[in-house]
């Protein structure tokens, strides 16, 4: 089993929750956030150190949900504090952001980490489209267009042109191109059948990073297999990425309060603002095309609910002593057989020590034990 | 916008030929499916004056027997650009009739404007597989959507004489070697085109072409396969429109200042 490292890097000294959208940044004191950008750049960093495979960096916009506007700018700074770890960009918003602009920056990245890119092509949440004013009915045809554009400019040999539904240039050719040939391995979303459908056409590994239950992951695991078999060619563990949320400590208890305590601070802070728009781009949009996804969204508010030690119960999170997380990993392993898992440790605002204490948890317990699971 | 026949006079002899629209000559030399009014060159049409020629053997024509190879077809083109249209003109082909172009451009440059060649045939890398002829295949390579082709009138005897005139043509060839090793002469300004979704030409065979010309763009037509024409007619209108407008000043993007409305199909 390969771990990859993610962490929002939330803004944590908002207090009032249930902000409508946008939460006004008059409430972003500066000061706090230089300390709070080292605190989560060392943590990426020290990712490397404790055994993660993968330091992962995501976008989001307009929130204190997290303070990557252009997670490209974040991992140039980790790359140059690491050497081995893969950096994965899961990834920049791709119907948002100018293809090329991602194409060339993703190439920077890969050239300038001497190949460890793994390059994540999101679609997003719903409230991104409402940041950036792009409608949200365009984002699968965007998606779509933007995704054979970026992977154009990146095995074209001579300079092209590309005449689009979305997209138009009549002369491309970036500089750099990127190390690994022919092009930086890719991830995308496997939270809906559409996505799934994407991401086979790629070839890319999809991340199923907001499980409700296992049925429902196997659900979109088992598309992708037998979409992939139809095209002709044999899915691994490799292609399959599994996301739970992490707290680790020596007593039970423990991990469940520190899991508990940042868990509510997420939904009921750092969520609001983001939930207020998404709501209403779930109202009178297409955003999800399928029926039967757009019904799973108030599942997912229900989520939030839903009491830990059901979710524990489901396997749906690592949680309790490192001997516990041991056996939920194993257990998810046998449930999904994927091979990668992104582990989500600071989870709202979850101290830097409890951030650490599982940190150093998987590095001398965990990681040791399910290495070759 | 309706292509009208007529029949040309030639020092080779008599050519059938299709005509429509106003403005600026443009010489079109057909795929190997014939000579075919598609949406993508109605719309061209508005602003340019397209000639066809009927390639000789192709829609029941009859051959010419001094035309017999693909250069031939070339010396053809420019006795039509001499003859009928009477200056100078901009050449197009597309697939088999992209073999033929550069070969105009080649030896007869003063005949030639500019030149577009799409999913041209004839420069296929070695060791490349030759196109399907499987016909539920072949339909797929040709079209992202099929349901957007005119309806067909012609029969299929004269649909399978099409394709035996690929055999006078160029034999059993799909890479005209000759023609590769003097690309580099031709020093018209260039358009090249190919559908993302072409399953007939492999894109190493279009770059090839950019890489062998001294003066051409390449351009990818998105969600369109070997007939760009029918899957995208808007996008192949304006964007060819543009090139033989502005010639090499199309790579900058003029949309908001000129204030020109792009050519629509409802327009």
């Amino acid at each position: 089993m390969k771990f990859s490292y993610t962490h929002h890097m939330p803004y944590t000294h908002v207090e009032e929750g249930g902000q409508d959208w946008p939460i006004p940044n008059k409430q972003f004191d500066p000061e706090k956030g230089v300390a709070l950008y080292r605190e989560y750049i060392d943590n990426k960093v020290f990712a490397e150190e404790v055994g993660f495979d993968w330091i992962g960096c995501n976008e989001h916009h307009m929130s204190p949900y997290g303070l990557m506007p252009n997670p490209n700018l974040t991992a140039a700074a980790i790359i140059e504090r690491t050497s081995s770890a893969g950096i994965l960009q899961s990834g920049n918003i791709v119907p948002l952001t100018n293809p090329i602009r991602i194409a060339e920056e993703y190439a920077m990245l890969d050239v300038q980490s001497g190949g460890r890119l793994i390059a994540g092509f999101m679609r997003g949440i719903p409230h991104e489209y409402v940041a950036y004013n792009i409608a949200p009915d365009d984002s699968y045809p965007r998606m779509r267009e933007a995704c054979e554009l970026i992977l154009k400019c990146w095995t074209e040999p001579e300079p092209f042109g590309w005449e689009g539904e979305h997209y138009r240039y009549r002369a491309v050719s970036i500089w750099p191109r990127p190390v690994q040939q022919p092009h930086p391995r890719l991830l995308m979303s496997g939270s809906s059948p559409d996505s799934v459908r994407l991401a086979v056409a790629f070839r890319a590994t999809i991340g199923l990073l907001r499980i409700t239950d296992f049925e429902s992951a196997r659900e979109m695991k088992n598309l992708y297999t037998d979409l992939a078999r139809k095209d002709g060619w044999e899915p691994g563990p490799e292609h399959f990425m599994v996301g739970m949320p992490c707290s680790i400590a020596d007593t039970v208890e423990e991990a469940m309060a520190t899991l508990r305590s940042g868990t509510r601070f997420f939904l009921g802070v750092l969520g609001g603002g983001i939930r207020t728009a998404q709501r209403l781009v779930l109202q009178k949009t297409r955003y999800y095309r399928e029926e039967a996804h757009r019904e799973r969204f108030p599942g997912l508010a229900a989520r939030r609910e839903t009491p830990l030690e059901e979710l524990m119960e489901k396997g749906l999170v690592l949680c309790g002593t490192p001997d516990m997380a041991i056996a939920q990993i194993k257990r998810a392993k046998a449930e999904l057989g994927h091979g990668l898992m992104n582990l989500n440790i600071k989870i709202g605002n979850t101290p830097q020590s409890a951030v650490l204490r599982t940190m150093q948890a998987l590095r001398d317990h965990v990681f040791p034990a399910v290495r070759d699971v | 916008m309706s292509f009208e026949s007529n029949t040309a006079k030639l020092p080779s002899g008599a050519l059938p030929y299709r005509v429509a629209g106003d403005g600026p000559p443009v010489l079109y030399f057909h795929a190997a499916g014939g000579a075919r009014a598609t949406a993508g060159l109605e719309l061209l049409a508005r602003g340019r004056r397209i000639y066809m020629p009927v390639i000789p053997g192709f829609d029941d024509t009859p051959l010419l027997e001094p035309v017999a190879t693909m250069r031939d077809i070339a010396r053809l083109g420019a006795e039509f650009i001499d003859t009928v249209i009477g200056e100078p003109a901009d050449v197009m082909g597309q697939s088999f009739g992209g073999w033929a172009a550069p070969w105009l451009a080649l030896d007869r440059p003063d005949a030639v404007g500019l030149l577009v060649l799409e999913c041209p045939a004839g420069f296929r890398p070695e060791g490349y597989p030759p196109p399907s002829s499987d016909p539920e295949l072949r339909l797929k390579q040709m079209f992202a959507y099929p349901e957007r082709r005119p309806p067909e009138t012609r029969s299929e005897a004269t649909l399978a004489r099409n394709r035996e005139m690929l055999h006078r043509y160029h034999g059993a060839e799909t890479r005209d070697d000759a023609l590769i090793d003097r690309l580099g002469e031709i020093e018209t300004l260039t358009l090249i085109l190919l559908g993302t979704k072409d399953g007939r030409m492999p894109r190493e065979s279009v770059q090839l072409l950019k890489d062998r010309l001294t003066r051409a763009f390449l351009v990818y037509v998105y969600d369109a396969a070997h007939s760009i024409e029918t899957d995208q007619p808007e996008r192949f209108a304006n964007l060819v429109a543009d090139f033989l407008q502005r010639g090499e000043t199309f790579l900058v993007n003029q949309a908001a200042a000129t204030g020109a409305p792009a050519i629509s199909a409802t327009a």
